[in-house]
């Protein structure tokens, strides 16, 4: 055997990389495998919703208030006449946009914060975790909802929800960085790039955030599902994104007129479906990614 | 334990003062005049605007107006809703009972249905029971408050007519006779039922996993040895050791049950603080607001002191210091 075909036969018995082993995991996992397929199916339609339907979404047509589904609508359309369906569409846009745009916020602020606290500990680490804990002791809806009806109409339309949303919720998952952190500096290969004089900005860009990617992927995927919950919630009260503007939240606003609630189900079914469905897939993707992530489990 | 608790509580003095500080400048950054609702709406004359403004203190320097509204709200003046036209503590104080009775009611379920439940599904691990119990759970956790709310209202009040679907008593019924307390107890059940079972999920799984853990360890195969009955062994020696730290999510639940009444008490129509507060903010009644706010992360600071304590005395290995 020549030397090329011994490196030939060792790359080939190569074993596979922890992000492989992480990925046929994932692809294994049945339930989360149909949620990420049923998620990017939500994600592309809300994507495409312009070239799928034309229908407008603003204009009131008091000639088509509150018809039950038909071929000619789908969903029906609601109490200002205007067609479920294509408004179903354009909310997901709102709502995946609020859920998407927050969880890359918080992941941010999170990581930073706590992978900074965690790092240099001492001073550092007491001032932001006082902060963070001092973050933590508010209310969440309570404030949310006080911030909000500052902000609102100062920052155009969607912007307003996402800044709050984010300002507020970010503590835990630094919380969570900051403890891995923690642990992960202890071992050798840290001592070894601080002692030839690796700045710490790269060592913990690095070497610390690279080994503790599979919490903060974890964590970020489960957050955005806290964030929808947050915005559809908010709207839902009539305090999220504006009237104008669709999101499953502001099409769920009209489900407490009562007589909508009762008579008119097709009005209020289809967004409180679509929110429990995405809800239940992310859970189900961030589980599957849990166990993928985890060297230790079996499957 | 004494001085500990003592210790905390002062060190909670520093932390409302900075939480009374953001609330009170979130409510002058507030659209509108932030104190502005006692002057009369329909006088527009400038000259009397101005008079009132001065009267009432709004041209101070902002610090003298935030060290006058902290030192009323310590001696227990928390301003005057403009819109009740009352003292805001009267306001608030009407809306507590409502809110506290459907928070224990709604605890009551918790507690209830995750012990039922987590018993069964620690007892029973990988079982169909249990694999069910673990369905429920992510269903519980999946679905928000207010779509579990909605759907409630649609089924049980309007479809089965079992329950009223808003306000928190009936109309028309004398405060003390029987039927007014019955009233009472049919209008929490619904709100106390979403918000009772949507927060099972949690616990159900933290007594689930903590009864399989117990149920390894020495002390229960020490049990066995000696013959003592299964159902003894769990109902007894188990469930002893996975109770105690069920009971310290007790304080964490205070102001999680409190604020997240807000919606829950909206769908319903529920008069309680969550409702009163979303009111204020929507008609811009700024004593109500900020004394909510205070009062509810007042209420968070307390629940983790609770939690704390409670872990003290239920784990005396843990040692509070």
């Amino acid at each position: 055997m020549t030397l090329a075909d011994k490196q030939e036969a060792l790359t080939q018995q190569k074993s596979p990389s922890p992000w492989t082993i992480a990925r046929r995991k994932f692809v294994k996992n049945k339930l989360a495998m149909i949620s990420l397929t049923f998620l990017l199916t939500v994600i592309i339609l809300s994507i495409l919703a312009p070239y799928i339907t034309t229908k407008d979404i603003v204009r009131i047509d008091f000639t088509q208030i509150s018809q039950p589904p038909s071929s000619e609508s789908w969903l029906g359309t609601d109490t200002n006449g205007r067609d479920v369906f294509t408004r179903m569409l354009y909310a997901g846009r709102s709502s995946l946009t609020v859920g998407l745009t927050c969880m890359l916020f918080i992941t941010l602020i999170g990581t930073a914060v706590g992978a900074i606290a965690g790092y240099f500990g001492g001073k550092v680490d007491q001032w932001l975790m006082r902060f963070t804990d001092f973050m933590l002791m508010f209310p969440f809806m309570i404030f949310v909802i006080v911030l909000n009806t500052i902000l609102v109409g100062k920052i155009s339309g969607l912007w307003t929800l996402i800044i709050v949303i984010s300002l507020l919720s970010w503590g835990g998952f630094a919380r969570v960085v900051r403890s891995k952190v923690l642990a992960e500096k202890e071992n050798e290969y840290v001592l070894a790039a601080q002692s030839i004089g690796c700045k710490p900005y790269k060592i913990i860009m690095k070497h610390l955030l690279p080994n503790i990617a599979s919490i903060i992927i974890v964590q970020a995927t489960l957050m955005m599902a806290v964030t929808i919950v947050a915005e559809s919630g908010l709207s839902f009260l009539g305090l999220g994104v504006p009237p104008d503007t669709p999101s499953w939240g502001n099409m769920l606003f009209e489900a407490r007129n009562s007589d909508v609630l009762k008579e008119k189900v097709w009005i209020w079914v289809p967004p409180a479906v679509a929110i429990t469905l995405v809800i239940l897939s992310i859970n189900f993707i961030g589980e599957g990614l849990k166990d993928a992530l985890n060297p230790k489990s079996r499957r | 334990m004494l001085q500990y608790t003592i210790r905390r509580l002062l060190s909670m003095i520093p932390l409302l003062l900075l939480i009374s500080l953001v609330v009170f400048s979130l409510a002058k950054m507030m659209p509108g005049d932030a104190f502005g609702g006692e002057i009369d709406p329909s006088n527009t004359n400038p000259q009397y605007i101005e008079e009132m403004r001065e009267k009432l203190g709004y041209n101070d320097p902002i610090i003298v107006q935030y060290g006058r509204w902290i030192s009323n709200f310590v001696q227990g003046d928390f301003g005057k809703s403009t819109v009740y036209k009352k003292p805001a503590v009267e306001v608030i104080a009407q809306r507590i009972p409502n809110t506290l009775f459907l928070a224990v009611v709604s605890l009551i379920f918790t507690y209830v249905f995750a012990f039922i439940m987590g018993m069964y599904a620690g007892r029973k691990p990988y079982t169909l029971g249990d694999n069910l119990i673990a369905t429920y759970n992510y269903l519980a956790l999946a679905i928000p408050s207010f779509v579990a709310g909605i759907v409630a209202i649609y089924i049980f009040s309007f479809q089965l007519g079992w329950f009223p679907f808003s306000g928190s008593v009936g109309i028309g019924l004398e405060e003390g006779t029987f039927e007014y307390y019955v009233s009472k107890v049919r209008h929490v059940l619904l709100p106390a039922l979403v918000l009772g079972l949507m927060g099972t999920a949690s616990y159900t799984q933290f007594l689930r996993n903590d009864i399989i853990e117990n149920g390894r360890k020495d002390f229960v195969r020490t049990a066995r040895a000696k013959g003592t009955s299964e159902s003894k062994i769990y109902n007894k020696h188990i469930l002893r050791n996975s109770i105690i730290p069920l009971i310290t999510f007790l304080g964490f639940d205070i102001a999680t049950l409190i604020s997240g009444a807000v919606i829950t008490e909206t769908i319903f129509t529920f008069p309680g603080i969550g409702s009163l507060f979303l009111e204020s903010v929507s008609r811009r009644d700024y004593a109500v607001m900020m004394s909510i706010t205070m009062l509810l992360s007042f209420l968070t600071l307390f629940g983790n002191l609770v939690a704390d304590l409670l872990y003290g005395i239920v784990d005396p290995r843990i040692r509070l210091d």
